[in-house]
């Protein structure tokens, strides 16, 4: 890339960026079924919100999450990796992946708070900004992916900066142990990218 | 009783996030005692309640809705925090600076 003639290389970012485009197209879910997800998500928080379980309720519940559905079925689901059937694919999700999440997240939200109150009496900090990189492409992977590594332990996000197929994260680490990229990104992102790469493009 | 260990747990945390903000050094290192004390503190005070208050379960769910809210907004409010703090030019105290390599 970097011997390539200044003259060619705007267009070879144009065809780089086609062929990605395309390839993000090719692997998006149809349509109906992003607005039975959409739908799923809406109707459960509405039955939850509500707090009634009576018949006419659950109707107009049901009635007006699904035109909400029918209009913004974008929003939610539009990052979401196309793989097996739409069954397979909601009780992957709900039964497995949200349960393992949550837990191993909570425990790591306990770990950080200790972590942070150690550091708070011993003052043992040695802070620094470090760069490192991600192979997730779409809004809402990085958007999970920030905010966890802003939950997990003595790390924080401060900025995203993202081209063409290429995502660096700016992390403020409170105690540096190493300035390499890919060793930084092993200990920072541990396996939370591996299981959004399962979900998210 | 595990309720107790809950509350608890979840007003510790609160006490060491004050501490971590009143001896940290700069803006970048108080939002790290801010931002996470305040989400696990208030997380656990949240799951007590939802266990020690007698009502029927849909309405304990929603304590953890907003668990779920607090969980998913403090990280965004403190990225905010960070990435506004850099742009106006509070410089941090650091050993190695990469984003002021890149913008500089």
């Amino acid at each position: 890339m970097s011997r390539v003639p200044f003259y060619l290389r705007e267009r070879l970012d144009d065809v780089k960026q086609r062929v990605l485009f395309e390839t993000y197209e090719a692997q998006k879910l149809p349509k109906w079924e992003q607005v039975v997800l959409t739908w799923i998500v809406l109707f459960s928080f509405w039955t939850i919100i509500s707090a009634n379980v009576k018949v006419e309720n659950l109707l107009i519940g049901g009635l007006a999450t699904l035109v909400i559905s029918l209009f913004m079925y974008e929003m939610l689901t539009e990052d979401i990796r196309r793989s097996g059937h739409i069954l397979e694919k909601i009780l992957y999700i709900s039964f497995f992946v949200i349960p393992q999440y949550l837990f191993i997240m909570a425990f790591r939200l306990i770990e950080s708070n200790f972590k942070v109150a150690k550091h708070a009496v011993f003052m043992d900090i040695n802070p620094g900004i470090v760069k490192i990189k991600t192979e997730l492409h779409s809004n809402t992977g990085i958007t999970i992916l920030a905010n966890s590594i802003t939950l997990t332990p003595g790390t924080l996000t401060l900025d995203v900066s993202k081209k063409l197929g290429e995502t660096y994260l700016y992390v403020h680490w409170i105690s540096v142990e190493t300035l390499n990229r890919e060793k930084a990104g092993e200990k920072i992102k541990g396996d939370i990218e591996g299981w959004l790469k399962k979900i998210f493009w | 009783m595990i309720e107790y260990f809950f509350l608890l747990l979840g007003e510790l945390i609160m006490v060491f996030g004050t501490l971590g903000i009143l001896r940290f050094p700069d803006v970048y290192t108080r939002l790290h005692a801010a931002t996470k004390c305040d989400t696990g503190g208030a997380m656990s005070i949240l799951i007590a309640l939802a266990i020690i208050s007698e009502a029927s379960p849909l309405i304990r769910l929603k304590f953890l809705v907003l668990a779920f809210l607090i969980a998913l907004i403090n990280p965004m409010i403190s990225h905010a925090i960070a990435r506004g703090a850099y742009k106006h030019g509070t410089k941090p105290k650091v050993v190695v600076d990469m984003y002021a390599w890149d913008n500089p």
